[in-house]
């Protein structure tokens, strides 16, 4: 569990980057598609969402905005920066060379 | 919002340390979020207090949330820190190139030094502002102290009425600093040690001022240097995100600082003298901690 907890806590960002780069998105929804994407394997302390949410924003990579619903209720959607998409690319590339690299070692190509 | 809820977020934002605009964004975040939680476990038949005490297990420890939001938001950038750091600077600059002879450096500075001051407190308290506002004090105590030494009778003058009201704005402007966060009163503190440091191996007492003026002049290039170091403590202050690397940075900066005044002045700073310091510049350092727990406790009573 630890374990788990280690991976997810190493890709949050990236997992970020590539739900708000499908379409803005507030931090409660960002739980719940992690949550149902992952089909329950992405599940945090929600707390936590947050100052991962900041600290991308600080570094420019999103941008948060407040919008009030037909309800009157507000909710702070999130979009992707152009530092953001560009950081995307090069975190996806990196992504895929680690997976290809992992699963030659894990499954191991029978001879 | 039920109570346990709203302890949840009143915990968040005691423990978030960041300006007010930001504070309210991200208490009024999360209380979107908890409002669509609870909303959700409502309709999944969850009663009132349940859904309050799963959404709370859900949400984990608010201090925890707080310093990793904290930490998110506290590094300042590299001009923020040269800011900062600034004031030091000239300080430092003052007395190594020899500017402190010339009373027009030393008016330019002092309007400058107030400007700064004055500029960030009304621009909000950005983390930049503290040293300067703490060299800003500086006229404020000097002035006091040379009222002193006027002639009898003119000395009562100082006492009953620049005295209190001195230590009014000193009091004052304090509690707000340690209102927003007891770091930055630390900050705003960092060179009154070294300062008297160097106030007490001039030895002003009993001598004449032409001696007084010997000595700052012997101890000038020393003084720029330690003025220069706290230049580089500021700015390391300003680049740590983490809390207790940015209290040990303090505190290990004052404590350089102080064996430099010792080392440089040759004896002229006894034993006894030094370790005094040591103490006090621990006290300011750290005790506006203190009083910031106790400001928020009766806070906490008074609005019980």
């Amino acid at each position: 569990m630890a374990q788990r907890r280690e991976l997810i806590k190493g890709s949050i960002d990236s997992l970020l980057l590539c739900l708000i780069d499908q379409q803005p998105i507030y931090g409660y929804r960002i739980i719940k598609e992690l949550e149902r994407r992952s089909q329950g394997y992405f599940k945090f302390k929600e707390g936590t969402l947050y100052p991962a949410l900041h600290r991308l924003e600080k570094a420019g990579l999103i941008r948060g905005e407040w919008q009030t619903l037909p309800s009157g209720r507000q909710r702070r959607y999130y979009h992707i920066t152009e530092k953001g998409l560009r950081s995307l690319v090069t975190e996806r590339s990196q992504w895929r060379d680690f997976l290809a690299a992992m699963n030659l070692i894990i499954q191991p190509e029978s001879t | 919002m039920l109570t346990v809820l709203s302890n949840y977020l009143d915990s968040v934002r005691e423990n978030l340390r960041l300006d007010r605009s930001l504070e309210s964004e991200v208490i009024h975040e999360l209380e979107t979020h908890i409002e669509d939680e609870l909303q959700e476990l409502r309709e999944a038949g969850l009663s009132e207090e349940e859904a309050a005490n799963n959404c709370l297990k859900l949400l984990g420890s608010a201090k925890v949330v707080a310093r990793q939001i904290y930490e998110a938001h506290s590094q300042g950038s590299w001009s923020q820190a040269l800011l900062a750091a600034m004031p030091h600077i000239l300080f430092g600059l003052l007395f190594a190139l020899n500017w402190w002879r010339g009373i027009g450096w030393l008016l330019g500075m002092l309007v400058l030094v107030l400007s700064m001051a004055v500029y960030g407190w009304w621009r909000g308290k950005p983390t930049w502002l503290f040293p300067w506002l703490g060299y800003s004090l500086l006229p404020v105590v000097a002035a006091g102290l040379l009222l002193l030494y006027l002639p009898e009778g003119w000395s009562w003058v100082a006492i009953l009425f620049y005295i209190p009201l001195a230590l009014w704005l000193l009091y004052s402007i304090t509690v707000k600093t340690i209102k927003r966060d007891w770091l930055y009163t630390s900050l705003m503190l960092l060179p009154v040690p070294t300062i008297i440091g160097w106030f007490l191996a001039v030895e002003p007492v009993n001598k004449l001022p032409e001696h007084w003026l010997q000595r700052i002049q012997d101890f000038a290039p020393w003084m720029g240097l330690t003025f220069l170091a706290l230049a580089l403590t500021v700015a390391t202050f300003i680049r740590v995100r983490k809390r207790w690397l940015r209290v040990s940075v303090l505190v290990v900066s004052g404590l350089i600082t102080l064996i430099m005044v010792a080392y440089y002045t040759n004896g002229k700073l006894s034993l006894p003298a030094f370790l005094i310091l040591i103490v006090v510049m621990l006290l300011l350092l750290l005790s506006p901690a203190l009083v910031e727990r106790t400001l928020r406790h009766t806070g906490q009573q008074s609005a019980a």
